[in-house]
């Protein structure tokens, strides 16, 4: 898999800090399960962190203390060493057809076919995430063909496409791709003909439908 | 525009507002070095410099992040437990070992201390972060001079950028927690943080 639509380096920077709200911070680690650019970026943030904490200036803790913490580590050490799992190889989200990625099993759980769809508009179902404190985490589902009201978001959209495809304005949406879209940006995203386009996103504010009809279709959304 | 970025505690009278411009010794200490001592030959003193060096920095960081003070040490000396246990999985070419104590007590907060399950596994630690094709192998000279050029890009960064920079590392501050503690349209707090992190890479130079 190769997505050719990547994080933004405002979010990579933010989810190497460890700062993004937590719903983001999934999406964002279900686009890096499939994309090694991202990842590498994502070190390179790292590093700059890494590089931060080693340049503080820290004030000692009293020797007492750090005595008292060193002894302590001392002693560790003759413990006899973990048997250490090697990694496990990152798995191919995508291949297997029912499995859905790694971040998501927490809030989703691990098969597609087990997920509940509830319907939320024509064409349209969704799942919300159980167990985030703030914002949204939800599942998509978009009939083929369809075109979503135009919106834009009071804070952060970021969607991850697990299956099918959209384009709007900012371009074609496959899976593997990540759409990391800013507050102004206003689109439409219409799903391409043939199979159901399946995405996750988080907003950490509401949606916004300008005009009459996407006014009245916001209860809907419950966004 | 040199930037009041790097911690220190404040110490009245002196105006000096950055890090120590010139590396002492210690900056220039091969960390990578004493953790292949470690990883080869389980040696102690190479473990107890590295050590003496995080423990005290990775403290101040968790505690930054609004942890208590004993929280913190359990946290900082747990990173430093896996850096001893797990030393053979570290690869020099995947990072620096500020870079890995970075990782481990970022994962071990969220971890610990959050509870929010399913994101900082896809980069464990000493795990395979980066395929072979974009990694970008480093002799220990070249590793070094990358570092130097990185802290001088960092006490360069325009004070804006350095001050978003610090409350996302530094106090973990999401996008929408700086816009509205600073009045900042969250898209200026995004392209702040765009532009340094493109700047930090070198990827950008000038002075915005």
């Amino acid at each position: 898999m190769n997505p050719h639509h990547h994080l933004d380096p405002s979010t990579v920077v933010s989810y190497a800090a460890g700062a993004l709200a937590v719903e983001v911070a999934i999406v964002a680690a279900t686009h890096l399960e499939t994309c090694a650019h991202c990842r590498a970026r994502v070190q390179d943030a790292e590093g700059i962190g890494g590089q931060l904490v080693e340049h503080q200036q820290p004030a000692l803790p009293s020797t007492g203390r750090l005595a008292d913490l060193r002894a302590s580590m001392l002693d560790q050490l003759d413990a006899p060493l973990p048997t250490t799992t090697a990694p496990t190889p990152r798995s191919a989200p995508y291949e297997d057809d029912d499995r859905l990625p790694a971040p998501l099993h927490p809030y989703f759980g691990a098969s597609y076919r087990a997920l509940k769809w509830r319907w939320m508009a024509p064409g349209v179902h969704c799942i919300r995430a159980t167990g985030t404190k703030s914002g949204t985490l939800l599942m998509l589902k978009i009939g083929p063909g369809r075109s979503m009201p135009v919106h834009s978001h009071g804070g952060t959209e970021l969607t991850q496409i697990l299956r099918g495809a959209y384009h709007d304005a900012l371009g074609h949406f496959a899976p593997g791709d990540v759409a990391d879209l800013d507050s102004d940006v206003e689109h439409q995203p219409v799903t391409v003909p043939g199979a159901a386009c399946i995405c996750v996103s988080a907003l950490d504010a509401p949606l916004r439908f300008p005009g009459w009809l996407a006014r009245r279709l916001q209860p809907l959304f419950k966004l | 525009m040199p930037s009041d970025f790097t911690r220190r505690p404040s110490s009245p009278g002196t105006t000096r507002p950055v890090s120590t411009p010139t590396p002492s010794s210690r900056d220039a200490h091969d960390w990578a070095g004493d953790m292949v001592a470690v990883a080869r030959l389980r040696d102690r003193a190479s473990f107890m410099r590295l050590y003496d060096h995080f423990m005290p920095r990775l403290c101040l960081y968790l505690r930054g992040l609004g942890n208590a003070e004993a929280v913190a040490e359990d946290l900082a000396q747990e990173a430093l437990l896996r850096l001893w246990q797990r030393a053979a999985m570290y690869d020099p070419q995947q990072g620096a070992v500020s870079t890995w104590l970075f990782r481990i007590g970022r994962n071990l907060h969220i971890d610990r201390v959050r509870r929010e399950p399913g994101w900082v596994q896809v980069l464990e630690e000493g795990g395979p972060a980066v395929d072979e094709e974009l990694a970008r192998p480093f002799s220990s000279a070249e590793d070094y001079a990358e570092h130097a050029h990185l802290q001088r890009r960092i006490e360069e960064l325009p004070a804006v950028q350095a001050r978003l920079m610090r409350m996302s590392y530094f106090e973990a501050k999401s996008h929408q927690d700086i816009a509205e503690e600073l009045g900042m349209p969250l898209g200026t707090v995004k392209s702040h943080l765009r532009r340094a992190f493109l700047r930090l890479q070198g990827q950008v130079r000038g002075t915005s």
